[in-house]
């Protein structure tokens, strides 16, 4: 339908362009919820803390440069790489996968108009913008959280840490998981009953199977941090017990609760990146994934393995051996459907012709870091070698080079490949390549002799390190190194942002891509599809006969649902069209609610219980706005 | 090149797990090097396939097996799951079956001494047996001999970590965790404290100095004895200045009115190497300048700026200096 | 749209509409798929904070410490029994919706919230009770003690709104798709808290068994 639409056809997509036209301007975007716009706030949202985040590693590293560095005072040292560490996992990798490339894409993908709740997607984004902003203000007042991303106690309760620093990472965090919980409810939904019929599970893109399997990864991870974080802060501000093992509570309470989230959460930060490789590689290398089945079952069982393993992040608090090794045998297991998926990758690349453009320089990337990362994995479920290198330089090294090299990169590439889509204009190929030798390079000797000084004995978080331990010459590396990283995230930032106003136009399909957001303009329309797509494998863009049929049933307007904001619902398993769902309008209640829910927040932190009740009810007249007038869907 | 160099640097350092210099660190050593030999062809065979795909681009399917579709999920076997199978077994049968039980706490009746040591924020107490002698931030053992160190904490968690030696063992509010130490040969082995603990969590090193017996009984002698008596005018009117300070009610020294249990034990301060957990070299100079302005040594340490006067700080230097 | 499969298109906004469309649907609502997906998270709240008591119980040598007195059985019991009763008003309130009977479902929701609110009344009453005994400051099993009933009667409470909201809006705005479904959640929703009430009694009980 992109290429030539007849005027029998364009009567029916006039009538769309009517019925689903986005209103102008600020007010526009405030009351949007579509799930493009939504996905764009939260892209740019991520970005910009993604920067933020930088910077302090930047800091850190630069801290670290030499010994005895002088650059911050030990306090502000803390603070950063507590941010560092809080940025980049809750207000970047989460938000950025499943907030941006999940909420653009996956309704594209599936062939549906919206993402089953709207507005409550809408909510998701503001209520992510306000926490983010929550927590910033605690670095803003002078003292921001200080405990580390996870925020050990004792050393984080009121006794040694007094200030409300911590209270924001406490509350902080419950309200940013709202956001998170809201959101994969969403997309779980979506995926079960938004596909355009006839894409039944077994033809469903492989980016949406790691979609859903991170989405209910959080679903269920989320909860044990949420608790966490109210038994601290029910600790810190209203004096009870929990952590405090003077009155019969258990600081090892906190480590359980964090790691039962922690956990899960790394492969909810790596599987939508599997997903965006899944997606970019059988498009550049023109063949089907190898195993398909196989795959999907992989980034399913990942999902769900990550749930046994925590204990692996505490193989030194003096657990009985047999508790470690049972979790050391699990821990190992999750390595085979990690490993399957690796080697699917890399039979599809050895078997199809790979074209080596910038996405999928950015997937080569990925694959390779995340081998180096997986094994350096590996040598961690061995229990000794864990008890020796635990808290060290070592694991720095491990996890930057999963959650940067095997996380990030992806989405780097995922911008790349999709640019073109959510702007209609090409990127620069030659500065593009560039960009991705120099982060590639820049990340691997960032992080790479990290290992060693593990090995050598660096702890982490230590704010200075001697002179006389051999550390000097391998940290000054890697700060130069951390600063050509930055360089190649600058480059691709530039690339995109040129390329945005100056680049060549493209078209709809310039990948020769395999899933539907190809068969759309470029950018989308707001309705996403004039026809409801027709769906009969997991490749519908290499069905040239679907589409072909797709543009004789827009001549018909069949499939087009024009009366009114419409999308179909379908069952859950072999996605039979079940009814015509009515997707909200515009509304401006979800920002107004994230806003009644950001006060809540704020008064439980600053210690007034019954403002806060005040704003709850603020949140139920919120919501009684919400369901009042015509706006019913 | 880097790895190599690196690693060859590591070879020497004084708190690098590869220069073992215990059973238990050595098994581990031996695990990392079969480790990373394994990783290495993994990564090298992995990387190789990447090539072979770059190699070949313009012809589709495998070298050799040509357009097969069961030959790649064959592929896709082998290296997902046969492979990694038979490597993870033996891994985990070496590593958490075998060598986990030298790195496992000692067992009761195994160990000739055993030695509380704990954590504060930032310095360590070393108590030799249920009481006294205690000393803080270098655990002197006997050479050869197996040590049961008790690992608790005072205050927020901390882990005690002599790579050289053996594993860490993190030390817990309201737990008693264990773990052993013995040292091939005689030696001064650094360890850190390797959980976050706060502000000067970086600033938290020990020393361990392994002797031999001989040595270490007479050492361990001298320890039990009560602080020496200061003899110079100087030095005893660093005395009375000190017990008559803020000094007396965090410290501790042995046979004076000096009974404070915040900060170290000062009985015998001059036989330690260091000051401020491994920070600064415990010479008069640099003793002088942590009394006089501790905080701008180690920002947040408990040691409070007592406002002396150089004058001041210079008897109480010549006090502890006696402290032998 | 004439190219809706099945026949004749249907206006889910009319009462009459939601009707057929609720009959004639094979998979369930999006409404009824988002509430038992946010119940799978309340219900693993629940299981972390079960599973912290035990935890904590584990960990210390007597349990309630030295100075509580174990549960008494019989009130908090009987209170959960009628509540957990509410689950036939609420079955029934869901059928009623399908079949597009309003006057039914007004009925029946607002029995079930008179039990759930007078629930919710007594347990506060029975919590105001044990705070004069002891506090969840003394000691961590206070701390688990009042988090584990208070999280549970604040699910109580939100139920309670919700049945109002539902009351409001069906007699309002009739069994439109959307409030069809919302009772359909509603039911869902307290299917589960009342299940949970059960596993709630139960901890809170379990020293006294």
């Amino acid at each position: 339908m992109a290429t030539v639409v007849s005027p029998r056809g364009q009567r029916y997509v006039d009538l769309l362009e009517r019925v689903w036209g986005e209103r102008k301007g600020l007010v526009g975007w405030l009351t949007t919820t579509d799930h493009k716009r939504i996905g764009i706030m939260y892209f740019f949202t991520a970005l910009a803390l993604f920067g933020a985040g930088g910077v302090e590693a930047l800091l850190i590293r630069t801290q670290l440069f030499g010994p005895n560095g002088h650059v911050l005072s030990p306090a502000a040292y803390d603070e950063i790489f507590t941010m560092h560490g809080i940025t980049m996992i809750f207000l970047f990798v989460i938000p950025m996968t499943t907030g941006a490339f999940g909420n653009y894409l996956l309704p594209l993908m599936i062939g549906a108009r919206d993402m089953a709740f709207p507005r409550m997607n809408a909510l998701s984004y503001w209520i992510y913008l306000a926490s983010g902003i929550f927590m910033y203000i605690a670095l803003a007042q002078g003292h921001a959280p200080n405990a580390g991303w996870f925020n050990y106690v004792p050393l984080a309760s009121k006794t040694y840490d007094p200030s409300n620093n911590i209270d924001f990472y406490g509350w902080g965090l419950i309200f940013n998981g709202i956001s998170s919980t809201a959101a994969v409810i969403n997309f779980i939904v979506t995926i079960f009953k938004l596909r355009a019929p006839g894409m039944s599970l077994n033809r469903m893109p492989l980016f949406c199977y790691a979609f859903l399997a991170v989405s209910f990864a959080l679903l269920f991870a989320l909860p044990s941090l949420s608790v966490a974080c109210l038994f601290l802060e029910l600790d810190r501000q209203f004096g009870f017990q929990f952590y405090n093992a003077a009155h019969g509570g258990a600081p090892l309470l906190w480590q359980n609760l964090f790691w039962i989230f922690g956990h899960p959460e790394v492969y909810i930060i790596i599987l939508p990146a599997f997903g965006i490789a899944t997606a970019i590689i059988p498009t550049f290398t023109h063949r089907k994934m190898v195993f398909f089945p196989l795959v999907a079952l992989a980034e399913i069982l990942v999902a769900f393995l990550g749930f046994g393993v925590w204990v692996h992040h505490m193989f030194t608090v003096g657990y009985a051996t047999v508790t470690t090794v049972y979790f050391a045998a699990a821990s190992l297991i999750i390595v085979i459907p990690s490993a399957i998926q690796l080697f699917a990758w890399i039979a599809t690349i050895m078997t199809g012709t790979p074209e080596f453009k910038t996405p999928m320089l950015f997937i080569i990337g990925f694959i390779v870091f995340f081998i180096i990362g997986g094994l350096s994995g590996v040598t961690l479920a061995a229990i000794p070698f864990d008890q020796q290198v635990h808290d060290s330089y070592y694991v720095i090294a491990h996890f930057h080079f999963v959650i940067f090299g095997a996380a990030v990169f992806p989405i780097l590439g995922g911008m790349y490949f999709w640019f073109p889509k959510v702007t209609g204009r090409m990127y620069n190929e030659t500065v593009g390549k560039v960009s991705f030798w120099t982060t590639f390079v820049g990340t691997f000797v960032t992080f790479f002799p990290m290992h060693i000084l593990g090995l050598m004995g660096m702890i982490r978080r230590n704010y200075t390190y001697p002179a006389g331990l051999g550390f000097s010459t391998l940290n000054a590396v890697e700060t130069v190194a951390a600063f050509v990283l930055a360089g190649g995230l600058v480059s691709i930032v530039l690339n995109l942002l040129i390329s945005y106003f100056k680049g060549p136009m493209c078209g709809s399909d310039p990948w020769e891509g395999d899933t539907l957001e190809w068969s759309t303009s470029s950018p989308p329309p707001p309705y996403n599809y004039a026809v409801i797509p027709t769906v009969t494998s997991p490749y519908p863009m290499w069905d040239k006969a679907d589409r072909e049929l797709d543009n004789r049933r827009l001549e018909r307007g069949e499939g087009v649902f024009a009366l009114g904001h419409r999308t179909p619902g379908s069952t859950v398993q072999d996605a039979e069209f079940d009814e015509l769902l009515k997707m909200p309008p515009h509304s401006i209640w979800p920002p107004v609610t994230a806003m009644a829910l950001a006060g809540v927040f704020t008064m439980l932190l600053l210690g007034h219980l019954f403002i806060a009740v005040g704003f709850a009810a603020a949140i139920a007249l919120a919501l009684l706005g919400w369901h009042h007038r015509g706006s019913e869907p | 090149m880097i790895v190599v160099g690196g690693l060859l640097a590591s070879g020497c350092g004084r708190q690098s797990i590869i220069s073992n210099q215990s059973p238990p660190a050595h098994g581990i050593t031996v695990l990392w090097w079969w480790m990373l030999g394994v990783a290495g062809l993994v990564f090298v065979g992995s990387v190789a396939f990447l090539v072979i795909g770059y190699v070949k681009r313009h012809t589709p399917g495998l070298p050799f097996l040509g357009q097969n579709e069961l030959a790649a999920q064959g592929l896709v076997l082998l290296f997902g799951i046969g492979i990694p199978l038979g490597v993870l077994v033996a891994l985990f049968g070496v590593s958490d079956v075998y060598l986990i039980r030298q790195t496992a706490a000692p067992a009761p009746n195994t160990t000739r001494l055993t030695i509380h040591v704990i954590g504060h924020q930032w310095w360590w107490e070393v108590r030799y047996g249920d009481g006294h002698p205690v000393t803080a931030n270098e655990i002197h053992i006997p050479v050869r001999t197996r040590v049961n160190v008790v690992a608790t904490t005072a205050d927020v968690i901390h882990s005690f970590w002599v790579p050289q030696l053996n594993r860490k063992i993190d030390m817990i509010p309201g737990q008693r965790n264990r773990v052993l130490l013995y040292a091939n040969r005689s030696g001064k082995y650094r360890g850190q404290c390797s959980q976050y603990c706060g502000l000067q969590h970086a600033n938290m090193a020990m020393f361990v100095i392994a002797q031999p017996a001989p040595a270490f009984r007479s050492w361990l002698a001298h320890m039990s004895t009560p602080a020496a008596k200061p003899t110079t005018p100087q030095a005893r009117a660093g005395e009375r200045l000190f017990m008559n300070s803020q000094c007396s009610s965090c410290h501790f020294i042995g046979g004076t009115p000096a009974q404070g249990t915040v900060g170290p034990d000062l009985t015998h301060v001059k036989s330690r190497s260091t000051l401020a957990s491994g920070m600064i070299p415990n010479t008069p100079k640099w003793l002088a300048d942590w009394i006089h302005n501790p905080q701008a040594i180690k920002p947040g340490d408990r040691m409070p700026d007592l406002g002396l006067s150089w004058g001041e700080v210079h008897q109480i230097v010549a006090y502890l200096q006696e402290l032998k | 749209m004439s190219a809706v499969p099945g026949g004749a298109p249907i206006e889910p906004e009319t009462p009459a509409g939601a009707v057929r469309l609720a009959q004639r649907r094979q998979a369930l609502p999006n409404g009824w798929w988002a509430m038992a997906l946010f119940l799978c998270s309340e219900v693993t709240i629940f299981g972390t904070l079960i599973a912290t008591y035990f935890y904590l119980q584990f960990g210390v040598h007597q349990w309630p410490p030295a100075g509580i007195a174990p549960e008494k059985v019989t009130d908090p019991s009987i209170a959960t029994g009628a509540l957990v009763l509410t689950a036939l008003p609420m079955w029934f309130a869901a059928r009623a919706a399908r079949m597009g009977s309003k006057r039914t479902v007004l009925g029946l929701v607002a029995l079930a919230l008179i039990v759930q609110a007078g629930y919710f009344g007594v347990q506060i009453a029975l919590m105001s009770h044990d705070l004069q005994h002891f506090s969840p400051r003394g000691t961590a099993y206070g701390s688990i003690y009042y988090t584990l009933l208070g999280a549970h009667h604040a699910h109580v409470l939100l139920g309670c709104l919700l049945d109002m909201a539902v009351l409001w809006f069906v007699a309002s705005k009739g069994l439109t798709n959307y409030w069809l479904t919302a009772t359909r959640a509603l039911a869902l929703y307290w299917y589960v808290i009342n299940g949970l009430a059960v596993l709630v009694l139960l901890t809170q009980l379990s020293p006294s068994l």
